[in-house]
């Protein structure tokens, strides 16, 4: 195998150039500016990652995620948690306006999408999840002291708290794609237990707890 | 910084249904749920048996789902992220220090390691319904930023419908 890689390589012409920007895409980025030295062992390596890579995907590797320190894009100078992917959105989480909010971004216009009326000034909101189409978003949120899960149309800008009824701690939301199922955690039972929502509120009729 | 995706393939261990096939919950805690696009596939992290494992559980059957090739071996399992159809599950998995992105194909029955040479604090994954992006929190800056691995283009997707 590493006799079939060493005449690939002797076979390349200018392979320091082509190896050097390719692996570049793919590996750690260097702090200094220093020209890569690489060994036998390393070229052979990276050549094996090349290799493999290019048998199993297309350009596999990190997306170039924009950053804006003025908090208008996905990563900002703050910290940034919780991401859920839906079709061309991101659901996370930032304290980039001193206030643990949600935001909603579109990595197909490369914006923030505007969610009035979800973040309020009252609760520490967590754990976003959105449908694919961005229409709906489901949280979880404590408010006046009590957690909440609350599902938010952005069509309608309506705000709505499905547990409200609820005698119990939740956390940990998840959305499917539709928008109709909701799926958290509950503490009723004095543990961490899974209970599945349907949009409007209503328990699924699923078998929750064993006999 | 940098993610390299490789394909290590892991042996296939087989992982034995719960033994109460029909209920969601058990006597021990149930955590971390996230559901398949379609919304018929629920997988999370359950404490019963004395271990923390993923399990998932088909909510328009209401029973369990097989995972065979989920490779748990040696590793604490954790947030679960499922595609559109559930056929591809991405989760971490940790062994001591060292915190490792996974994902399983339910079609083939095996697993992947997708940050194989990434050495960055890695948290909380999540996979598109198509199974070719993977959103996750990184430490790569010194504080959390969100990073976005693509798989790449020639990988097989999950399809749309059901």
């Amino acid at each position: 195998m590493l006799a079939i890689l060493v005449r690939i390589l002797r076979w390349i012409p200018h392979w320091n150039v082509s190896r050097g920007e390719a692996f570049a895409r793919l590996s750690p980025v260097r702090t200094d500016n220093k020209p890569a030295k690489a060994s036998p062992v390393f070229t052979l390596a990276s050549v094996l990652c090349l290799l493999l890579l290019s048998g199993c995907g297309g350009n596999p590797g990190l997306l170039n995620v924009p950053f804006d320190p003025g908090g208008r894009s996905l990563n900002s100078l703050a910290a940034e948690v919780a991401p859920e992917i839906a079709g061309q959105y991101i659901a996370f989480v930032s304290e980039r306006q001193q206030r643990q909010n949600i935001y909603l971004y579109d990595f197909q216009t490369r914006h923030l999408v505007d969610i009035p009326g979800l973040n309020a000034i009252d609760s520490i909101a967590s754990d976003p999840d959105v449908s694919a189409d961005g229409r709906y978003i489901v949280f979880a949120a404590i408010r006046q002291g009590k957690s909440g899960i609350y599902f938010y149309d952005r069509q309608t800008r309506q705000l709505r708290n499905l547990t409200a009824d609820l005698p119990a701690e939740v956390r940990n939301p998840t959305l499917s794609a539709d928008g109709n199922t909701i799926a958290f955690e509950s503490s009723a039972n004095g543990q961490w237990d899974i209970l599945v929502y349907d949009r409007s509120g209503q328990p699924l009729d699923v078998p929750l707890n064993p006999q | 910084m940098g993610l390299v995706s490789i394909i290590l393939l892991s042996a296939c261990g087989t992982e034995e249904l719960p033994p109460n096939p029909l209920a969601l919950n058990s006597y021990y805690a149930e955590e971390q749920p996230s559901l398949s696009g379609n919304g018929r596939f629920l997988a999370y992290l359950s404490h019963r048996d004395g271990r923390r494992r993923i399990l998932m559980y088909d909510l328009q059957e209401r029973q369990f789902v097989a995972l065979p090739g989920l490779d748990l071996r040696g590793t604490i399992a954790q947030s679960p992220s499922l595609s559109y159809t559930g056929r591809y599950l991405a989760y971490l998995a940790e062994d001591g220090d060292r915190r490792t992105l996974k994902l399983y194909d339910r079609l083939v029955g095996q697993t992947q390691v997708l940050n194989w040479g990434y050495r960055g604090w890695i948290g909380h994954p999540s996979l598109s319904e198509d199974g070719r992006y993977i959103a996750f929190e990184t430490g790569e800056n010194g504080q959390l930023d969100i990073a976005i691995l693509d798989r790449g283009s020639r990988i097989e997707i999950d399809r749309q419908e059901d």
